[in-house]
Formats: structure tokens, sequence, C-alpha cells
């Protein structure tokens, strides 16, 4: 019995290392997940830590300066009543266009910028298609879905 | 035509639910005539299914846009190589290629078992076709493969180009079939069981397939990363995206049982261990699909909600509620034999492994499911990014490499003081010389440090392993050391080919490590004739040029490449745009080193300034990663060969049980 026992507490040691590694991973590395409403609607709250917001990219919003990388835009909600201005450097993502659904991630400063660490577009399903906007194209996904 | 797959579909579901029920009743009570028809059944739920995939697949080469699916994945211009990868490139035809590997498997597992196991068999078809029920009602009741468009398209949306790509043809079969492989074991596990008969020939039996699937998932997992590297254009390999999760959950989990099975052969001990752990694999494999399919866990794969979700939970819940009752109902027959004599033997080794490899997992699982999580326990979503996964798995990766060296050469029982002596003390030696050389050189980061010397110790434990049985062999035989060698790992497969496994392992750590502590990433904005100098190579910008096919329409920058005033060689990063799909992906320009990868991508083009963006990575022996999957794969060939002693073992195991319960 004895031998269990120290076995028991060898276990222990490593279930209680895996579980002190995750708490401590979530606490230092989560960040809060909000749609562009829920955003807008809290974002003072929000200032100076991490977030990672959804939303739509608004049209004619989107000044990019292809010498220095600097692109900026208006990250607005879906009726496109509101937004807030985002700041990035880097490379543009192949999807990224005015009116697409884009994930960003990064602070709120208080002056009212985002300023994005990453920028993250959706890309089309792998597992069900996305249909073309093709004028030549009947689009088959007007087919009523079973 | 389209019709026979339809109809193949319902009569195969039809055919599936009576095979599990009269196999179950048969087993009840005794009846070998409802046992045969059982399998007669499960031999036709097969057929049926093939019959099934082929209608698919005819639909998609006769490019028939009246279907649906046809008109959504694939196109009359996509090349016919990928109009059949299409057949899983899209939800249904995936669940139907999922369906026709399980059936498959289930065939070959009827067959190979056909003059034995008489009593675990039954309960084997029984779980294999309740698996292939739930599969066969999502085709038939909830979407559909042959549904048809009202009006049929002129023309097919075409399969999505971030699948238009070879490793794409080779990585979801692969997945699949490491995926469906673990519900062979599992349903022996269940079959075992149901039975009673829990000693070792459900394991026997199952251990070549066991293999089997874990090698099949250990190429998918490979084969997925090698895709993202080379098509994502990110640079890296690895995300820690769900999808990915979804594959590496269950590689862990069959992981740990291939080895702790070792442990039950030799010591008949952790018989619950391994029960728990085979029905975790299957689980897992579920779960994943589970997870690629319902959109439960936002990705940036961004699933679709498809609503399948409910009834993968349903059938996960059931999954799990019947083998935690088995198993509760098994607990007497599941006691060891044996305990666990001292905290240094090899027993005590292949158990903390376990311990590490599921502790991994559990993270792993943790963080992605832990925005749902979050969600209903606290009503706001929160998120956790490869940076938790990396911190998280990072130093348990590193434990688990220090007992790849430990577990293959402590001994049994009990490790005497001479044991690791001889087993460790050069080993040790070598790999705090590679961590104090490396440091000397200049190395600072913490973990590839610790990483580098744990290799240095584990390839030096294996390497005397092989020279000492060579050694052994030429005094004992007087062969030549070649041949000595050759016979050493021919006439102990399963040891050596073991053996060989984890050098792939060591080389793979070391190439994750690599790139992940040295990696080189810029951008630069340029003009033709602008050069750049990014980790000692000098890239000079030629300009642009543009490429069209039917297909495609692409745009290349030219870059040539230089190293100490030597021109090296000319790679072009590319644009390329779908014309079907109307979008643009990143096809990078690669030249690989056994010291460092060159990664260039084209960021972006600018058509009024002229100026374009170059991406460049350098990523620092990320070679030795893809090396050491291929060594891993080699070296689980030679583990799979069969060999006499083991086929023995088996005989022996079967004739025992079948004393016991004559």
């Amino acid at each position: 019995m004895r031998k269990n026992r120290r076995f028991i507490i060898g276990a222990a040691i490593i279930v209680a290392a895996v579980s002190y590694l995750v708490y401590t991973g979530i606490r230092e590395t989560s960040v809060y997940y909000l749609t562009i409403d829920e955003f807008l609607s809290k974002r003072s709250a929000v200032a100076g830590e991490g977030v990672r917001v959804a939303g739509r990219v608004a049209a004619d919003s989107m000044r990019w300066n292809a010498g220095t990388l600097d692109l900026g835009f208006r990250l607005a909600n879906f009726d496109n009543t509101d937004g807030v201005d985002v700041q990035y450097n880097g490379v543009l993502p192949d999807m990224f266009a005015e009116g697409r659904d884009v994930i960003v991630e990064g602070t709120y400063a208080r002056e009212g910028v985002f300023h994005a660490k990453t920028l993250m577009t959706s890309c089309p399903s792998k597992y069900e298609a996305e249909v073309p906007h093709e004028a030549e194209a009947p689009r088959p996904a007007e087919a009523p879905k079973s | 035509m389209i019709e026979l797959g339809v109809l193949g579909l319902r009569l195969a579901l039809f055919a599936a639910v009576y095979a599990t029920v009269v196999s179950v009743f048969g087993a009840r009570r005794r009846r070998a005539d409802l046992v045969a028809s059982g399998r007669a059944a499960a031999y036709i739920v097969h057929g049926l299914v093939v019959l099934a995939a082929a209608v698919l697949l005819r639909a998609l080469l006769q490019h028939d846009f009246s279907l649906e699916y046809v008109a959504a994945y694939s196109s009359s211009t996509l090349p016919t190589y990928y109009t059949v990868a299409a057949l899983w490139g899209g939800q249904q035809g995936s669940l139907l290629f999922w369906t026709l590997i399980l059936t498959s498997m289930s065939s070959l597992v009827h067959l190979q078992n056909r003059d034995r196991n008489e009593a675990l068999m039954p309960y084997v078809t029984a779980t294999m076709m309740t698996t292939a029920v739930f599969f066969l009602g999502l085709l038939v009741f909830i979407t559909d493969p042959f549904q048809r468009l009202p009006v049929p398209a002129r023309e097919g949306a075409d399969l999505n180009p971030l699948l238009q790509n070879y490793w794409m043809m080779i990585h979801p079969p692969s997945l699949y079939l490491g995926y469906v492989g673990c519900s062979v074991p599992f349903a022996f596990a269940i079959a075992a069981l149901a039975s009673g008969r829990l000693g070792d020939v459900w394991i026997r039996t199952t251990r070549r397939w066991t293999l089997f699937a874990w090698f099949f998932l250990s190429v998918g997992n490979m084969l997925g990363g090698r895709w993202a590297y080379e098509v994502l254009g990110w640079g890296g390999y690895w995300a820690w995206d769900p999808v990915e999760n979804a594959a590496f959950m269950p590689w862990l989990a069959c992981t740990a049982f291939l080895h702790s099975v070792m442990i039950q052969e030799k010591r008949n001990m952790l018989k619950m261990w391994n029960m728990v752990l085979v029905l975790l694999t299957f689980t897992l494999t579920i779960f994943g699909t589970f997870l690629t399919r319902s959109g439960v866990v936002s990705s940036v794969h961004s699933f679709t909600q498809s609503g399948l979700g409910p009834y993968f939970i349903g059938f996960l819940t059931t999954v799990i509620a019947v083998s935690l009752t088995l198993v509760v109902i098994r607990r007497p027959l599941l006691r060891s034999a044996n305990e666990i004599d001292s905290f240094l033997s090899r027993e005590a080794a292949f158990l903390f492994n376990n311990l590490l490899l599921v502790g991994i997992a559990f993270a792993t699982f943790w963080g992605t499911i832990f925005p749902v999580i979050s969600e209903a326990v606290r009503g706001i979503k929160i998120t956790v990014g490869p940076p938790f996964f990396n911190k998280v798995n990072a130093p348990l990766g590193l434990a688990l490499l220090f007992m790849t060296g430990v577990g293959p050469v402590i001994a049994w029982r009990r490790a005497s003081a001479r044991n690791l002596r001889r087993a460790f003390i050069m080993p040790l030696a070598i790999g705090f010389a590679a961590g104090l050389g490396l440091f000397a050189a200049g190395v600072r980061h913490y973990y590839a440090l610790v990483c580098f010397s744990l290799a240095g110790f584990v390839l030096t434990t294996i390497v005397l392993e092989f020279y000492r049985g060579t050694r052994a062999r030429q005094a004992l035989m007087g062969e030549p050391p070649v041949t000595a060698l050759a016979h050493l790992v021919n006439k102990n497969r399963r040891r050596y080919g073991g053996y060989i496994v984890h050098i792939g392992v060591v080389m793979a750590f070391v190439g994750i490590a690599a790139s992940a502590a040295f990696r080189i990433e810029e951008q630069h904005s340029m003009h033709p004739g602008d050069s750049v100098e990014v980790g000692g190579y000098t890239l000079t910008y030629q300009g642009i040029r543009n490429e069209d096919t039917p297909h495609t329409a692409s745009m290349l920058a030219e870059i040539t490449v230089a190293r100490g005033g030597k021109v090296l060689t000319t790679m072009y990063p590319e644009k390329r745009f779908y014309k079907r799909q109307q979008q643009p992906t990143t096809e990078i320009a690669l030249r690989t080193t056994l010291w460092e990868d060159l990664y260039l991508v084209l960021g972006s083009y600018d058509d009024q300034s002229g100026l374009m963006t170059l991406q460049v990575f350098i990523n620092p022996l990320v070679v030795w990663l893809w090396l050491g999957g291929i060594t891993m794969v080699l070296g689980t060939m030679i583990v799979m060969m069969p060999t006499a002693a083991e086929q023995r073992a088996l005989a022996a195991a079967l004739a025992v049980e079948g004393r016991a319960f004559a």
C-alpha cells in the first residue's frame, strides 16, 4: 500500500504542475473576445487590456500606405452606425478589404484608437462552400438548405 | 445514377442498425447464426457505402452541377486530381469519406478475425456498426451529399483555393485513416468489457491497428503542419488552431496508449489505465470531428454553423456514458496483478510519460474549449491563443523529451545503481556538454538550451543501445558490425524500430525549438533594384512578372538571393488569384537547407507607387522537423512488420483465454 501512496504523490505532482501551468497560462495570456457591439458599449472599461474584437471594415475607411505598411480603417458594427478607428502596421492579409468581416486583436487606447497587433480575416470555411458573387455563375446556394 | 447513391446510403443505414442489433442479441443468446448474420450485414454496409461514394465521385468527375455538392466544391476547370480530392473537400463528402474508411476497416477486421475471437467479434461488429449508424444517419437525414439543386448550375463554385495543394490531397485521407483507425482498438476494448474477456487478447489483437492509427495520425499531423507552412504564408507550421488541436489530442492519447500497453503486456499492470486511454483516444477523435464541423469554437478557419453540433454532442455523450458504465461494471476484472515497485523503474517512467502526454492533451483541450466554458460560466467570452499553448506545453514537452531518454533504458521493477550508471552517466554527460557548448557559443535562449541538451541526452541513450546491442552480437555470433546491426534491428523490430521513432521525435523537437527560438521575421517595402540584408542574405528585388492560366492569374516578384557576394538562387514569391472564387492566395517561395529555411512572401504590391512589400522569414533547422517526421514514419514501419515472436504471444494469449472460458 505504501508503494501505491508514493505513486499517487508522484502522479499528483504532475497533475498539480499541469494545473498550475494551465491556470497561470490562462491568467497571463487570455484576452476578451468581443463582438463589435459589445466592445463599443464597454470600450472605456477594457481600455489598456488585451481584447479581440470581431467586426466589419467600414466602406471608404481604409487608408493604406504601401511604403510604411501603415494601415488605418474603421471597424464598424454591422449596420455601420458606430465604430472604432483601428491602426495596424504590417502586411495586408489576402482577404482584407472594405466590407469584409475581420477580427482584430490588440489594445484600445483611451484617446479612441484601437492598436491592432494582429489582423485576421475569416477565410471561407473548409467545409461549407461560399458561393461566388459572379454574374456569370448562378448561385447554387440559393437552393433551400436541407 | 444519383438515386443509386441515395438508396445505397439508406440501405446501408438500415443494414448497420440490423448488424448492431443481431450481433448483440446473438452474443447474448449464444446464437451463432445471428452473429454470422450480423457479420454478413457489416460486409453489406461496406459494399453499399462504397457504392454511394462511387456515385458521388462519378458525379464529381462528370461535373454534374445539378448536385449541390458538386456545384459547391468543384468546377469544370478544376484539375482532375483536385476534383477527386473534392470528395473529401466539403462537409457532406468528408462525412461520406469517413464512413467509407470506417466500413472498409470494419470489413478488414472481420476478415482478419473470421476464425478467432469468437467471443469478442459480435461486440466488435456492434460497436463499429453503431459508429457507422451515427455517420450514416447524418448523411441520410441531416446533411445529404446527394442534395439536388432546384435548377442545375451551369458552373461550379470550385474547391477552396487553399485546398488546391498537393499536401491537401493526402493530408485529410491520412488524418481520417488515423482517426478511424482508432475505432478498431476502441471496438475491441468495448467488446472486451462487454464480454468480460479482459485478458491480453484484445490488446494483442489490436496492437497493429493501434500502430496503424498512430502512424496515420502522425503522418496526418505532419502533413497538416507542412500544408500550413507552405500555403498559409505566415512563416510557421503550427498555430494551435482548434482544427490542429483536434488532430493533435487523439495523437497524444494514442501515443500514451501505445506506451502503456507495453506495461500491461510485460507486467500485467495498468489494465484500467489502458482501458481508459483507448476509450479516451476514440472519444477525442469524435470530439475532433465535432470541433471541425460544429462551429462551437471560433477559429481562424471560421467554421460554418452547420447544425451538426447537437448530433455530435449526443453521440459523444452516448460513447462516454456507455464506456464509463462498462468500465465501472467490470472494475473487478481490471485490477492489476502487480504493483509498481519503485520510482526508478521502467514502469514508473512509462507511467510518468503517460501522465505528461495526457497532461499536454488536457492543457490543449482546456485551451481549445476555454472560450465556450468561460462564456457559459461567466457570460463573457475569453479566448487564449498560441502564447497559452506554448507557455503550458513547452515545459511539459521538455519533460516528455527527458522521459523519452529514460523510459526505454531504465530497468524493469527496480533499477539498480549499476543499471543507472551504465545507462545514464554518459548520456547525461553528453547532454550537459551539449548545453554548455551551446551556451559558450552564445546561445542564451533558455528553452532552446534545455531542449538541445535533452536532445543530446536522449540521442546518446539510443546510440548506446544500438552500439551495445551490436557489440554483443559481434561477440556472440562473430558477425561483422554492419551485419550485426542489421540482425539486431531485424530480430527486435519492435524495440529498435521504437528507438528509430524516438530519434525522429528528437529531430522534431530540435527543429521546433530552433525555429521557435531563433526565427527571424522582417518586412521590407522595395522598388525594383532595391536590396535588403536579412540574416546574412542579400535579397534584391528585380521586378514583378504576371502569369495567366484559365484557372488562375498570378503576380510574381523576382528576388535574387545572394550570400557573401555570391548569387545563390532566384526566388519567386507569388500572389495568385483564383478566378472562379475571386480569391487571392499567397504562394510562398522557399529555399531549404539543412541549416535553415529562407521563406519569402509577396506581402503586397502597389500599382501606383510600384512598391512591393516582401516578408522575409528565416526559420533555422526547421527541416529537421520534417526529417524527424519521415524518420518516425520509417521507424513505425519497422515496428509494424509482424514478427514470429509476436504471433506466438498472440496465439498463446488466445489459447489461455480459450481454456479459461471453455
